[in-house]
């Protein structure tokens, strides 16, 4: 076996990891606090790195079709301006959504839940398509990605997009935990992830808070989206593929755990990689399917995956 | 309570009426393109009707019924030229193979239940189309493939010509779909379907009443993947042609929004759903056609759009209509 094409696959794979880390993050978030799974997460994230991409090229129609045109400023951002804006979009959506679209249904069913998800998935991606056409579209990387722009370990070649996805995710997750730990808001969500009645009666505001939560998410979804934008090629189904790797990653480390989802996230990266290139019959098309099958074996096996919790269901 | 009753089963008969008549006068109104056009959207009732089966009566919501549907189309394509088996026996065994791919899915969801047996479902819609160009000999891979066999209208068949042809397609296809309607309202309303709603509304006490969980999911699964496949082996009648690009996860989303737009749970409900999915697509492309109507004219296009429509559709009735077009009416009745 040839080590160093092992670990320079590796070393590849831990791109994509850190973007379903990301995006299983922002699952994670909302299926804590509300036991919905969204599955809209990667068509609202697509959308913000449309944003970022329109703020990044400025007032040009061709490029910016319909709608938006107009609300665009003269001046074409910087790349990590534009991403920025892209997540700050990205995170006043998801409020909205939660506020707009969640609140109203009060704890529904989840066929309801699921309706409301599958319609904004549905919905979002056709207007995506009539806004900007559903040829790809060239994103420019946020790093440096050019021969030569990499470290050499044992042999091995590490990109600076890497170690830059990666230190990114990890700061954010430090702030994260910063504000969950040190702030009220931080105390409040999770006094709500843990029992939204309680946190009531205690004189939480249970509305805003979930709210948060929501913004929350879709800014780490918007950030999986910009920083993956420029490997995929930017169209409006990008994030479809993306989003079966992260509710793969979020079932493994256990739909309800933060820390799972980073861990299911670099285990789901490592095996797109390196199971396509040990098994033939997958290839590069179908790596898709062993995420769909952990998914499976998980949810039959183990539904709680590794750090989750168990649920116990009263009949 | 009664009054109402009587006038939304009257209402039902005009209804009913209205369509029979406009079944029947389409084929002499049209062309061969628009014919066909009529029976792929008379044919694709089927496939909502595979969803109402799971979702609706089986309570077990699946997002991947676009998966089945390829699994007809193909299986009917693969028996039809290359085993060159007569049409029928092809038609037939290809909806059968869509069911028991169906019953292989709905082994897990014995285990797997609710939102994350939809994430399944969606996942399983995802995959479809790269596992379908892993296998080209039967799908054509990428480009897809053409079928060689056609088919055409018999020798008794009155008149000749491609007309003829397009016309007996339709009408098989439209003595299919009322067939297959028929035998599923049987089927709901026989024993069968009512172990399956019990296992919809709490399957353990379903169980404690002596309902097979095991067999009645896994039959269930079956029976609905078998009417999505069938809608596939119709398609290839009317289309001789299969490709995977036809089977996008939207696809799959947009068989699923029109089951629950037209309402779950009840027959009717499957036809409704297509036929709204019709009339605003035909409102949106007339609209569309209109120039100089500014932004309002690109709100119409996107009513062209059926995964627009029907997404949007999908969000306002959840909260409007919960039960869909078919329960407007019945509002007194308590909400799932």
């Amino acid at each position: 076996m040839d080590y160093v094409l092992l670990l320079q696959r590796i070393f590849d794979a831990l791109f994509n990891s850190a973007i379903y880390s990301s995006l299983a993050l922002a699952l994670v978030i909302i299926f804590r606090a509300t036991g919905l799974l969204n599955f809209a997460q990667g068509e609202m994230a697509t959308f913000t790195a449309y944003i970022a991409f329109v703020l990044l090229s400025g007032p040009q129609p061709r490029l910016t079709g319909g709608g938006l045109a107009g609300l665009i400023p003269g001046v074409p951002f910087s790349i990590p301006l534009a991403i920025i804006g892209a997540v700050v979009c990205g995170m006043a959506a998801g409020a909205a959504t939660e506020r707009a679209l969640i609140r109203p249904l009060g704890g529904a069913s989840d066929l309801a839940l699921v309706n409301i998800t599958i319609g904004l998935l549905l919905a979002t991606n056709s207007l995506m398509a009539q806004w900007w056409g559903t040829g790809p579209r060239f994103f420019p990387s946020i790093f440096p990605t050019g021969a030569g722009q990499h470290f050499v370990i044992l042999g091995a070649r590490l990109r600076y997009s890497t170690v830059g996805v990666w230190a990114i995710l990890l700061s954010v997750l430090v702030l994260l935990v910063l504000l969950l730990r040190h702030t009220r808001a931080g105390l409040a969500f999770r006094a709500v992830s843990i029992s939204p009645s309680n946190a009531e009666l205690v004189g939480v505001r249970v509305g805003p808070t979930l709210m948060y939560g929501w913004a929350l998410a879709s800014g780490f979804g918007a950030l999986a989206a910009c920083l993956s934008a420029n490997s995929v090629l930017l169209e409006p189904s990008m994030m479809l593929r993306v989003l079966v790797y992260a509710f793969a990653a979020a079932t493994l480390g256990g739909l309800d755990s933060p820390k799972g989802a980073l861990v299911g996230g670099l285990i789901i990266g490592l095996s797109q990689t390196l199971i396509p290139a040990y098994v033939p019959f997958i290839g590069f098309e179908l790596s898709v399917l062993p995420a769909l099958l952990a998914m499976v074996v998980i949810l039959l096996i183990r539904p709680a995956g590794l750090y989750g919790t168990k649920r116990i269901e009263r009949v | 309570m009664i009054t109402s009753e009587r006038r939304v089963s009257r209402l039902s008969a005009v209804g009913i009426a209205l369509l029979g008549v406009a079944l029947f006068v389409i084929p002499f109104l049209t062309t061969t393109t628009s014919l066909r056009q009529a029976s792929q959207i008379i044919v694709s009732v089927l496939a909502v009707l595979g969803v109402n089966i799971a979702t609706g009566y089986g309570g077990m919501i699946s997002l991947g019924h676009g998966v089945f549907v390829g699994i007809g189309a193909f299986a009917t394509g693969y028996y039809v030229s290359d085993l060159s088996l007569p049409w029928l026996v092809a038609i037939v065994l290809g909806a059968t193979t869509a069911g028991v791919s169906g019953a292989l899915v709905g082994l897990p969801a014995l285990r797997i239940k609710g939102i994350h047996l939809a994430l399944v479902t969606l996942g399983l819609a995802i995959v479809f189309r790269p596992l379908s160009k892993r296998f080209p000999s039967i799908t054509g891979g990428v480009s897809g493939r053409s079928i060689e066999a056609r088919f055409d209208a018999p020798g008794w068949w009155p008149g000749d010509g491609r007309m003829a042809s397009s016309v007996y397609r339709y009408v098989f296809c439209v003595l299919v779909v009322l067939v297959a309607l028929w035998a599923t309202w049987n089927v709901v309303n026989s024993r069968f379907g009512r172990s399956m709603r019990a296992l919809r509304d709490n399957d353990t006490a379903a169980a404690v009443y002596g309902v097979d969980l095991v067999a009645a999911r896994v039959t269930t699964f079956a029976l609905s993947a078998g009417l999505a496949g069938l809608c596939g082996a119709l398609q290839v009648v009317l289309v001789p042609f299969v490709s995977q690009d036809k089977f996008p996860a939207q696809e799959s989303l947009i068989i699923y929004a029109s089951a629950v737009v037209g309402g779950l749970g009840t027959i009717w409900g499957s036809v409704l759903g297509v036929i709204a999915r019709t009339v605003v697509g035909k409102v949106g492309s007339l609209a569309a056609g209109f120039d100089g109507l500014g932004p309002i004219g690109e709100f119409f296009s996107l009513l062209d759009e059926p995964a627009f429509v029907f997404g949007f559709g999908l969000i306002l009735l959840t909260f409007l209509f919960p039960r869909g077009l078919a329960g407007i009416r019945r509002k007194d009745q308590p909400s799932q």
